[in-house]
Order: structure tokens, then sequence, then C-alpha cells
């Protein structure tokens, strides 16, 4: 699913070079759920734009489904996160004049989908959150966990190849957090693929794989052979 | 993202910051408020002249002598030999009037009023759109025979004999009694409102005045396309009566319209070019506003990129905002300029002239202006980066 090769991203190249992700070697298969660790200024986050797409490296080629993405224009970018990418923000990225209903249809206004199809989907991907009951709710009348329920319904609406979470429960209450996690450890079982950023070693108990950074440095990577969850920990992905 | 979602959109995010938009527009508001009043009113009263010209008949000429050329007159005015011997030999002239008047005390009963006493002829009726309220106009054998009559306009008989009827009773102008034969209805015009006046026969009018001359003429041509004929032959003849050249000039109603067309078309250009200047001005009050709410919004751009965005669906939405607000400004302005038309047009005293083209005009110009004033903010928004945007609160 996602294959990196010696990818580098220096910021500001000319004046006060940052080199912050040096000779990445990433493959991540699908349906696998992956935690990375690392501390502060270790180039997570610079990893997951380059993984969404929001950002380019500076040198090296990343494969995302089997596409060269290295190379591409800014409206073709656009069109792989609209399609291809879900992403999870920290601080839930909602709009907060729309409902939460309107939230989760957005990405479907940019993929050109009509009205009743967009309905029908958000309203799918709103139950598989539990949200039902409050989507006609704008943001600011819904607490932390749930903002982060209707962000995660937005990532699936136009079912991604892979959803991108960076650091999903920084702003949320423990008991929160793993109400969370569950959800993202069933869309796991449901054979998602899953990048997701964090500092918690109890979140990232919950990921098959925990690739450790520092330095802009894939350091280390641990295999957690039972991963927590909802019911009794099984067998994690399938594939390598 | 079609265009009624971006409409949506961009009507969303004005409610979010109605009293901020509503300021914005204030500078389009008040442009097209000016430009449609202004234009209706304007029009309006070009149409009320026009009409007012045309209903005195569009196929008026008139002549006089060239005063300009600054010489004194010197007996070369107009006699009524002139009119027989012009109606005698250009057939293209259907009437031709003698101009003389004179502004005097009229006496009647026990009272005394000034008004314009004018010396004329039966034809006089077919030319201006005389009504009469009793009695008759005065008749050719009226004229021809210099009978002491007169015909009177209805405010002034009031005046004079508030009682009686005032058919039959005497007047003096200047000595010279004469008989009401007949009452006029008062003429509401656009300019001479209020103005009395009295019609008596020319050579009546001439007797009482034996020093004064015709000052000028007045014709009828017998169809509008003759006009310029019948005038330019009639001043043939004078000047070979009179043997001078070049002494007397002469226009015609449609000449009047035209000079009128022309002096409107002059002020509608004028107030157009200032009304442009407000609109500009209002534009760049959008630009700045708009400006501010990219700024403002750089974070919701960056999440739509994130989501799935292209540069140019945020040019659209940014710019159907810019056009919306506008259009709101300009709707608004067009509401305010009808109302403002009626109530300076019901003071005027002349119906404004809400022409489609004024409305559709105003419409287009308003989304115009959110197009030229919208592009540069819109064209920030689109090329921002979007973890740049992401990142930014
Ligand atoms: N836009 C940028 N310009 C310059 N330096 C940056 C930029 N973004 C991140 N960095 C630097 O790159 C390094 C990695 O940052 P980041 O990927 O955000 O780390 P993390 O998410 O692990 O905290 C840090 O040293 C940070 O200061
Ligand atoms: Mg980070």
């Amino acid at each position: 699913m996602i294959k990196m090769e010696q990818i580098n991203k220096i910021y500001r190249p000319q004046s006060n070079p940052v080199h912050a992700l040096q000779d990445i070697n990433l493959h991540i298969a699908a349906g696998d759920f992956a935690a990375i660790m690392g501390p502060s200024g270790s180039g997570k986050s610079t990893l997951m734009n380059i993984l969404g797409c929001l950002d380019t490296p500076s040198s090296g080629q990343y494969w995302l489904g089997g596409v060269q993405i290295s190379s591409m224009n800014s409206d073709d970018l656009a069109v792989i996160r609209n399609k291809k990418i879900g992403f999870v923000f920290q601080n839930f990225n909602l709009l907060p004049r729309m409902t939460a209903l309107h939230n989760v249809e957005l990405p479907m206004l940019y993929a050109g989908i009509d009205k009743e199809e967009r309905n029908r989907r958000a309203l799918d991907c709103i139950s598989r959150v539990g949200m039902l009951e409050r989507m006609h709710h704008r943001p600011s009348e819904l607490s932390g966990g749930q903002c982060q329920r209707i962000a995660i319904a937005r990532a699936l609406v136009n079912t991604p190849d892979i959803i991108l979470a960076d650091e999903p429960t920084g702003n949320l209450d423990t008991a929160t957090s793993l109400e969370i996690m569950n959800i993202f450890q069933s869309l796991h079982r449901e054979g998602r693929t899953i990048v997701l950023v964090t500092h918690e070693p109890d979140i990232a108990a919950y990921a098959r794989r925990v690739l450790h950074f520092r330095d802009g440095r894939l350091v280390d990577e641990v295999i957690n052979p039972h991963p927590a969850g909802i019911s009794d920990p099984v067998e994690g992905g399938e594939t390598e | 993202m079609n265009l009624s979602e971006s409409i949506r959109i961009a009507l969303d995010s004005i409610r979010a910051n109605l009293m901020r938009s509503v300021l914005t527009t204030l500078g389009i508001m008040i442009g097209i408020t000016a430009v449609i009043a202004v234009v209706a009113v304007g029009q309006g009263g070009q149409q009320s002249i026009l009409k007012e010209m045309e209903k005195f008949g569009s196929n008026l000429f008139q002549i006089s002598v060239d005063w300009r050329r600054d010489e004194l007159p010197t007996g070369n005015e107009f006699n009524m030999q002139d009119i027989e011997i012009i109606k005698a030999n250009v057939p293209e002239v259907q009437y031709l009037l003698p101009g003389v008047s004179s502004y005097t005390q009229v006496k009647g009963g026990t009272k005394s009023k000034t008004a314009q006493v004018r010396g004329t002829e039966a034809d006089y009726a077919r030319l201006h759109p005389l009504e009469m309220a009793a009695g008759r106009f005065l008749t050719e054998s009226d004229c021809q025979g210099r009978r002491k009559v007169a015909v009177v306009d209805e405010d002034l008989a009031r005046e004079l004999f508030p009682r009686d009827n005032a058919i039959g009773k005497r007047i003096v102008i200047d000595n010279q009694g004469l008989v009401i034969c007949g009452l006029v209805k008062a003429e509401s015009s656009l300019f001479g409102s209020g103005t009395k006046s009295v019609y008596i026969p020319t050579r009546v009018w001439l007797d009482i005045y034996p020093e004064d001359n015709i000052s000028y003429l007045e014709g009828g041509g017998r169809t509008p396309g003759e006009v310029k004929t019948a005038m330019e032959s009639s001043i043939k003849i004078l000047e070979k009566r009179h043997r001078s050249e070049d002494l007397y000039e002469g226009y015609t109603m449609e000449q009047e319209m035209a000079a009128v067309n022309q002096v409107t078309g002059v002020m509608t250009l004028v107030i157009g070019i200032i009304a442009g200047l407000s609109l500009l001005v209002g534009g760049i009050g959008v630009m700045n506003i708009m400006l501010v709410s990219v700024t403002e919004r750089t974070r919701e751009i960056g999440l739509r990129m994130a989501l799935g965005a292209r540069r140019r669906n945020i040019l659209t939405q940014f710019l159907i905002e810019a056009v919306v607000l506008c259009l709101l400004g300009g709707i608004i302005g067009m509401a305010l300029g009808i109302g403002g038309a009626f109530l300076i047009s019901a003071l005027a005293k002349w119906p404004p002239l809400i022409s489609w083209t004024t409305v559709l005009l105003a419409f287009t110009f308003s989304a115009a202006i959110g197009i030229i004033f919208g592009i540069l903010p819109a064209n920030k928004a689109a090329n921002l980066d979007p973890i740049d945007a992401l990142r930014r609160d």
C-alpha cells in the first residue's frame, strides 16, 4: 500500500536548513495498523504530511497504492488526498459553522458526488462512529470525543486507501482516548490501513507495528504480538 | 462542488459576519442606489420634456430674426402680408402664425390682473393642444374682421369674474375693450403653469400696439418629413421680401428634441462617471474585506485543501463569495435607488423611468465588481500552501 525509498525532507534548504527526515525507507502493507512514536521534533508530522500528499519530499520515491506520488502537481495531489486518504487531526479541524453532517459531507463535495449519495454515505459513516443522534449539531455543541468521532466519519466517507491520524487522542482524556482507539481498532479489523502518530505507549499498544523516530530517522520498529482492542486480542494484520 | 453549493457556502460566511458584510457592501450599495435613482429620474425628466414637446407637435417650426447678429430690429420683422404670401407659395406649410405677445394688465369687472396677451389666428387651436372649457376659440372671421373678442384661460376668468359666467363679459387691455367669447382650460405644462393667457386676433393686437412688429413666426409642416422644406422655403421668401440674407434663423421641434437628448446624454455620462468612481471605491472595500476574510479563514482553506479541494475550487469559492457580496449590495442598492427615484420624482412632479437596461446594467456591474475585486483575494486563498494553512491558527 505504502512504499517509501530514501525519503529526505529538508526545510529551508537555502538559509538555515532543517533536515526533518533522513533516508526513510518504509513499507506499510494494505490492512496494516502502524503507530509512529518519537519525541517532539523527530519528524513524525513531516512524515505524515508526505504520506498524506500535503507535502512533497525533497528527495526519494513515494508510492501510494502503486502510484508514484513524488512528481505530481498540486491538482493531482488534491485528487489523491480526496479519494485515497482520510485525515484525522489532533484538533479535529471541523468547520465550526457547519453541522456535523455537513462536515462529514465535505470531502464528497470535492469528489463531485451527488446529493443523495452524499447523504447516504454520510449517514452510513456517522452511524459507524455512533453519532447519528447528534449529527445535526455544530462542533461547538459537541464534546472533544464526539468531534473526533465526526472527524473519523469524515475521513471514511470517500472510502480511502489509508487513514492518517496525527495524534488523534492528543486533546482527549484517557477514557475518551480509549473509545476513539477502539474505533480505530475496529476499522483495522474491517481491513482498513491505518497510520497513527502518538506520544503515548497506551495508544501505540493498539497498533500492530510501532515505528520509532528520532532526529528525522526511523530508528526502531516493534511488532505488537497482541494489540490492545475491544474484545480479546487476535492475531494482527494479515500481511507484512 | 457545484454552483449552488458554492453560493450556499458564500451566504453562510456572509451571514456569519453580517455586520461586517453589510458595511463592506455599503460602497456598492450607495453607488448602485445613486446610479439607479439618478438615471431613473433623469430619463423620466427627459421623457417628460420630450412628451411635452410632442404635445406641441413635432411638425412645428419657428422663424425669428437672428438677434445674435447684434443689430437692432430695423423693420425687418414680419408682417401679416409675409404670412399670406408664404402660405400661398409654400405648399409644405400647413399653418403659419404670427408671434406677438405682451405681458400686461387685463381689467375685468372691478379687478385687474397681469396676463400674457397673445395676438394670434384661428389656426392656433390646431397647432397647439388647447382644450376649450366653454365658448369657442377665435375664428377666421374674428381675425379677418378685427373683432374685439378675446379667449381667456379659465383661471384668469375665475379671478376676474369669481361669481358670474365670464363669457360675454367685457375686459379692457391697454384701453381697448374686448368681449370674452371663450374660455380655455388652464395649461398644465411641465414649464409654464401659473401663467395666465389671453388670446386676441393678431390685427386687434397690432391695433393696440401700433409700434410693435411681429417678432417671430410659428408654423406647422404638412407632414413631419416636410417640416424642414417648409421652414427653409419660408425663410427664402422672407429674405427676398426683406432684401436681406442670413437675417432669419429657423428651428424645428425636432432639432429641439435632439438638443434635449444631447444635454441629458451628457448629464447621464457625467453621472455615470461619478457613479463609476463610487463603485470603484466600493470595490476596493470589498477587496479589502475579502483579503481579511482569507487571512481569517486560512485554516479553513487548509482543511478544505487537505480534504481534496483543488486550487480552482478555493478560487471559485472566494470569487463567488465576493460576487454574492457585491450582488447583495447591488440588489439592496437597486431597491433603494428605485425607492429614491420615486421619491425625487414625486417632488419634481414627473414619473421616474426605470428601464430594464438600467437594472440589468447595475446587476451586471455589481457582479463584475465582485469578480474584478475578488480575483486578488481569491487568488491569494487558492495559492496558500495546505500545510502552512492548516498549521495557522
Ligand atoms: N515548515 C517548516 N519549516 C521549517 N522547519 C520545520 C517546518 N515544519 C517542521 N519543521 C522542523 O522539522 C522538524 C520536524 O518537525 P515535525 O515533523 O513537526 O516533528 P514532530 O511532529 O515529530 O514533532 C522540527 O525540527 C521542526 O522544527
Ligand atoms: Mg507533530
